[in-house]
């Protein structure tokens, strides 16, 4: 059922050096392709984010089922299995859980701290807010009248901002991973099983996580969204070893293929009435349920995968190129760099809104954006460097390191 | 040559009598935003043999509800566009609200609404409510396809208008699942969706109009009168009405 290369991390590229899928042993050098393609779905999530932003045109959602949300959790979920696992085979459970729960709490503080830059933005706003334009649209404001019962419910995260959805997706994710992570070393295929099962179930019962105020729910269903965090997980673990040759057959890079330019021409064809009014009926798939990880957004982004680590060999030039480097560089800082991507969306569509809605305004605002996301990354990766070498000897440049996790 | 400089002269007489010639002239849209692919037989069918069309908005706009004469916003402007383009016949706008309600109680109204009324056309403006209360956007595509039925039962034709661009709001609630869903039900019974949004937004990146005022600025007319007389050039092409253009 997955698609993933073998080769995303180095000691899985030879039978060699990686004999047992379960014994994550020490990675010889990092993968740059995780930081690579981490650091791009961050771009591409804040040009999202930019509201009808002509740029977010280049961006992956446009040509198929998926989107960069998909390649964040995946690869969220490859880099945590594969940085805690190692910490659980070498230091036990209890030290690997402990290292995982710390890493949510700082997801946990980034979702806060976003929280109230958005609160400040909105009340503003609420306050002085009267065109008579949109006196629908001000009815988004009705809900401030009650901030005690906001702050409390943003904190039980039953309140959230707008796009900072998968935020609280990632902290529950890795709150329970722990005990996601354990059995996933020793049972591979039955806890990805387990993930399945409950990815059914979750679809057939309509589980999802409640939120204030109105009868809605959390937009990134974390009952469905955990399958491809598991996969991630799985993929890392050595899964990718167990179905190699199934992936490299010749069979499913054609799926694959034929897959990705069905979806891409769904796609694009919803975007002109007149050709979609004639499609036969069972070609109305779109538009797909994202909340619950429609089936067809998950195969998607696994024929995507597939197709990637296909042609992009772990040693690709381009990867150590330097035109590579400053995606790579937001994607191994990726927690600060989406806050960062969240807030900078925020700002975008303040300048746009204040100063001119313009096409030149709207691609200048997001190069803009992107360049700050690379300084504040490599500002990002300059500290961890002076932290390193301040107090203790450097540890040894082994694979990915807990940040990137 | 000659035509054009009576129409420009047309143009002038109008404006000097206060009234409103070419709605749509001071507010152009690129083609494929207005372009439209599904027919409207009941108008085609009322307008030609009857004389006569009766339109019913049906919305949860604060503000629009009551015959459209009461009102200076786009039902009041397509009245009086289609009066002036379909010279015999007898246009009637009607505009009735369920104020800031979601999609429920909308289509709990429409089976009063379409037996009181009897309208040819109902344009369904939808979507707003839905995505400020983040309505899980499945739910409200079956909630739409009912209400589409519901109409199509009663022998209406049906004109799906989608949320209004707001700069301001653009960043609160994501509209784009809504106008999904109403283009998936457009495809499924061939029907017209208006993108109100598109045309919107496409009006504040080339800076015909300014949409981020806080106050009122004096858009709300100029930009109504537009949407009025876009929503008439739709309606006048897909009827294939005499006074079509094409």
């Amino acid at each position: 059922m997955s698609i993933v290369s073998s080769r995303l991390l180095s000691p899985f590229a030879s039978k060699a050096a990686m004999p047992t899928a379960a014994s994550t042993a020490v990675p010889a050098g990092r993968d740059l392709r995780l930081d690579f393609f981490r650091g791009l779905s961050l771009w591409f999530i804040f040009l999202d984010h930019v509201p009808s932003n002509i740029m977010a045109w280049i961006t992956v959602r446009n040509y198929g089922f998926s989107d960069a949300s998909e390649i964040f959790v995946f690869i969220s979920g490859y880099t945590a299995a594969f940085v805690y696992g190692r910490v659980m085979n070498e230091r036990g459970f209890v030290v690997g859980a402990a290292r995982i729960l710390k890493r949510t709490w700082q997801i946990y503080v980034a979702f806060v701290f976003l929280f109230v830059f958005y609160v400040a933005e909105i009340s503003y706003l609420a306050t002085r807010f009267q065109n008579p334009l949109y006196t629908e649209e001000s009815g988004f404001f009705e809900f401030l009248q009650k901030p005690e019962i906001i702050l409390i419910e943003a904190l039980k995260l039953r309140f959230l901002p707008a796009n900072v959805d998968v935020l609280p997706l990632y902290i529950v994710l890795m709150g329970f991973f722990p005990f996601v992570l354990w059995p996933l070393r020793r049972w591979p295929n039955v806890t990805l099983a387990g993930s399945v099962v409950l990815y059914t179930v979750a679809r057939l019962l309509d589980w999802n996580i409640s939120l204030y105020p109105y009868d809605r729910y959390w937009f990134f269903n974390p009952f469905c969204w955990q399958l491809l965090f598991v996969i991630g997980g799985w993929c890392a673990l050595g899964g990718v070893q167990r179905i190699e040759n199934f992936l490299k057959s010749r069979t499913v890079l054609v799926l694959s293929i034929l897959f990705l330019m069905y979806a891409a021409a769904l796609q694009l064809s919803w975007l002109f009435p007149g050709v979609t009014r004639k499609l036969p009926t069972w070609a109305l798939i779109l538009p797909l349920n994202k909340s619950d990880l429609s089936l067809f957004r998950l195969f998607h982004f696994l024929a995507l995968a597939n197709i990637v680590v296909r042609f992009i060999p772990m040693d690709a030039a381009f990867l150590r190129s330097s035109w590579a480097r400053p995606v790579i560089l937001c994607g191994q800082n990726s927690l600060e760099i989406f806050c960062l991507g969240v807030f900078l969306s925020f700002s975008a569509h303040f300048f746009i809104t204040e100063i001119s809605a313009r096409f030149h305004v709207q691609m200048l605002v997001s190069l803009t954006g992107i360049c700050i996301m690379i300084a504040v990354a490599w500002l990002m990766s300059w500290y961890k460097n002076i932290d390193r070498r301040g107090g203790k000897p450097p540890p040894a440049q082994t694979g990915l390191g807990e940040r990137t996790a | 040559m000659r035509k054009r400089l009576a129409a420009i002269a047309i143009c002038f007489a109008g404006l000097a009598a206060g009234a409103t010639p070419g709605f749509a002239q001071n507010c152009p849209v690129s083609h494929e935003l207005v372009a439209t692919f599904a027919p409207l037989p009941q108008v085609h069918a009322d307008v030609t043999k009857n004389k006569k069309l009766n339109i019913l908005v049906v919305s949860a706009a604060p503000t629009q509800t009551g015959a459209a004469a009461g009102l200076k916003s786009y039902p009041y402007f397509l009245e009086l566009a289609l009066k002036e383009r379909l010279k015999n016949t007898d246009v009637t706008v009607f505009a009735h609200s369920v104020p800031r309600k979601p999609i429920d109680d909308v289509v709990a109204a429409l089976p009063g609404l379409l037996k009181e009324r009897k309208p040819d056309l109902v344009i369904w403006q939808t979507g707003t409510v839905e995505a400020i209360r983040a309505m899980d956007p499945d739910v409200y595509g079956d909630k739409l396809l009912a209400g589409v039925e519901l109409i199509l039962a009663a022998k209406s034709d049906v004109i799906l208008m989608n949320q209004q661009y707001s700069p301001r709001t653009d960043y609160m609630f994501d509209g784009v699942p809504y106008t999904d869903n109403m283009r998936y039900v457009a495809q499924s019974k061939d029907i017209a969706l208006f993108n109100r949004y598109a045309i919107m937004k496409y009006w504040a990146e080339t800076g015909i109009f300014d949409l981020s005022a806080m106050r009122n600025d004096g858009v709300y007319e100029k930009l109504h009168r537009c949407l009025g007389g876009l929503l008439s050039d739709f309606i006048v092409r897909a009827g294939s009405l005499p006074g079509s253009l094409e």
